[in-house]
């Protein structure tokens, strides 16, 4: 029963979370310097013009109506239409832009997590020794370095001087080739993956120093049982909670890695929308990443009593 | 001498430079914005560094590009250290119906992904470096405010507080006079931290095109320009990435060192 309240709880903050992005990229709207009135009539339009526009798109109402209307729109994927270019209803950009953040976003993790959880076992498993040396120093470098200069200097290396990848998107690729994806995806994972080693390496000595695991081994458990059936599977809870908060690192993190590969993305939309002052595709961006950032964690607090029992009967 | 105590007065050395570095540096030998030579030049006695693609001394912009990383982090770090510390004092000595919905907003920001924020914001208003600012300070003071709310609530109860409230010192006597001057030392630890992440995003910002504007040059926006023609000329790519790797690097040292300097119970 405490259970169901506390994810009741969860529930309702992860909306509430929503309906803050929401009205702050209204807000944004609001105080953006050019109107759409502007855009829409264009710079010579006359006062009466502007007005009758005004009055047409509705503008002249009170804000919270307004609101009201950008949040039954935003919940039907309705943004309206771009300003400029052949001015395309925003929700057809974001059905083309999505995928490829999406797939960034997932793959990276993907590997984020596989990386970070395999080093950081490996760190705790031969404490102070040279794999657990060389797990910290990568993951020193993998905090320390950005990814923006990550990114330019693995394609100088890899691209320009070996040769081995494309150096950046081109659409002539189709899917199943996926060589670009190859750069892109590694810079992304390379902080969550260094971050994740160090959480998974503290969290996995100090599972391996608990009683159960001497147990285990007292009882001649295998190694490779004990490891993954004992000790990981104990370890792995804030492990899989960093997981949910690296996702929204991931997503800033896509921005970067958008450009610099000139990937079809959100993030690139994003900053040309800013670049261009193109409300209504900023706005939905905006509120895309954070909703799917909301949803991600939101995934995660639930998965949480899945893997946890313990989780289960205490209150989340 | 540990390699830990090197490694932090290598840092405080590496800073030291990088202030002498952006307040003379810009001017010192060609101003920043100056054509004063051929394009690509390379590296030599009259230009440190060498020429970028319009003949401008590459020193004296990445020199620029400190100025701009320093004053941008300063600025917000000074600002989302009194508005945190405000904010986190309030979370434990205001009544709860006014610290229990501050502190829920500061745990909501705090969660929220930084630069999503600042993009929006800086999406909203203008480029350049006042937005910069605005945006990173709006972003950076939730961290500050959580730190600063577990700190005084963990004071709260000691001794030599209990103290001076049984002396009669009200509440504001007691916070600036008693609380606060023990986490000055922790508080500044952290913001050296938290100053490289603030560095991290404002070159991040110009790295997008959405940051300081051109021609003025960033660290951020050096590394966006050198990648047009980094087959030909590396170099131009290597010189800001070094330097603001670098700055991270010895940020991070310098304030796990003062860590451990000043707070009494990590020694």
């Amino acid at each position: 029963m405490r259970l169901a309240r506390a994810l009741t709880l969860r529930l309702l903050f992860g909306l509430l979370s929503l309906v803050f992005i929401s009205f702050v990229t209204f807000v944004a709207d609001e105080l953006a310097p050019g109107d759409a009135v502007t855009v829409l009539a264009g710079e010579k339009a006359s006062p009466e013009e502007k007005a009758r526009l005004r009055e047409e798109l509705g503008l002249n109402r009170p804000w919270p109506v307004r609101y009201g209307e950008f949040v039954a729109k935003a919940a039907r994927l309705d943004f309206g239409t771009s300003y400029y270019g052949i001015k395309e209803p925003v929700s057809d950009i974001l059905k083309r832009d999505l995928p490829m953040t999406a797939r960034l976003a997932l793959m990276a993790i993907a590997l984020a997590a596989l990386l970070g959880v395999g080093m950081g076992t490996v760190a705790a498993l031969w404490e102070n020794r040279w794999p657990d040396r060389l797990a910290l120093t990568l993951s020193t470098l993998g905090v320390t370095v950005p990814n923006f200069v990550l990114a330019p200097l693995l394609v100088y290396v890899f691209s320009l001087q070996l040769g081995m990848v494309p150096q950046v998107w081109s659409p002539v690729r189709s899917l199943p080739d996926i060589s670009y994806l190859i750069l892109p995806v590694a810079i992304l994972a390379a902080r969550p993956a260094a971050l994740l080693t160090r959480l998974t390496r503290a969290s996995m000595i100090e599972t391996l120093k608990q009683e159960f695991v001497r147990l285990a081994i007292a009882k001649g458990v295998p190694p490779a049982r004990l490891v993954f059936r004992h000790a990981l599977r104990n370890a792995i809870l804030p492990v899989v909670t960093a997981i949910g908060t690296s996702f929204g690192f991931l997503l800033t993190g896509s921005f970067i890695v958008e450009r610099a590969f000139l990937l079809p993305g959100i993030g690139r939309e994003t900053i040309e929308a800013i670049q261009q002052g193109n409300t209504p595709v900023l706005q939905a961006c905006i509120l895309v990443t954070g909703a799917m950032f909301i949803l991600v964690n939101l995934i995660v607090d639930l998965l949480l009593p899945v893997l946890d029992p313990r989780v289960r009967e205490a209150q989340v | 001498m540990r390699a830990r105590d090197l490694f932090f007065w290598a840092g405080v050395g590496f800073l030291g430079f990088l202030v002498l570095l952006a307040v003379f540096g810009p001017t010192l030998r060609h101003h920043y914005l100056d054509k004063v030579g051929l394009p690509f030049e390379p590296p030599g006695a009259r230009f440190w560094l060498g020429t970028d693609e319009l003949g401008r001394d590459v020193f004296a912009r990445i020199a620029y590009g400190a100025r701009v990383s320093l004053t941008v982090g300063l600025i917000v770090q000074g600002l989302a250290v009194v508005i945190g510390t405000a904010v986190g004092v309030i979370g434990v000595y205001a009544p709860r119906w006014v610290s229990n919905p501050v502190m829920r907003l500061t745990d909501g920001m705090f969660a929220f992904p930084d630069i999503l924020l600042a993009i929006l914001i800086i999406g909203v208003w203008r480029r350049g470096m006042v937005p910069v600012i605005v945006a990173l300070a709006i972003t950076a003071w939730p961290g500050i405010a959580r730190l600063v709310r577990t700190q005084v609530a963990s004071l709260r109860h000691r001794e030599f507080v209990q103290a001076a409230r049984a002396m009669g010192g009200s509440t504001p006597y007691v916070v600036t006079r008693h609380v606060l001057p023990q986490m000055m030392g922790v508080l500044l630890a952290v913001s050296m931290v938290e100053l490289a992440g603030t560095i991290l995003a404002e070159s991040s910002l110009s790295f997008l095109g959405i940051g300081i504007e051109a021609p003025d040059p960033s660290w951020g926006s050096l590394i966006d320009a050198a990648r047009a023609n980094m087959n030909a000329y590396p170099l131009l790519l290597l010189w800001p990435c070094l330097i603001l790797s670098l700055s991270i690097f010895a940020l991070n040292f310098v304030g796990d060192g003062l860590r451990e300097r000043l707070d009494p119970r990590s020694r």
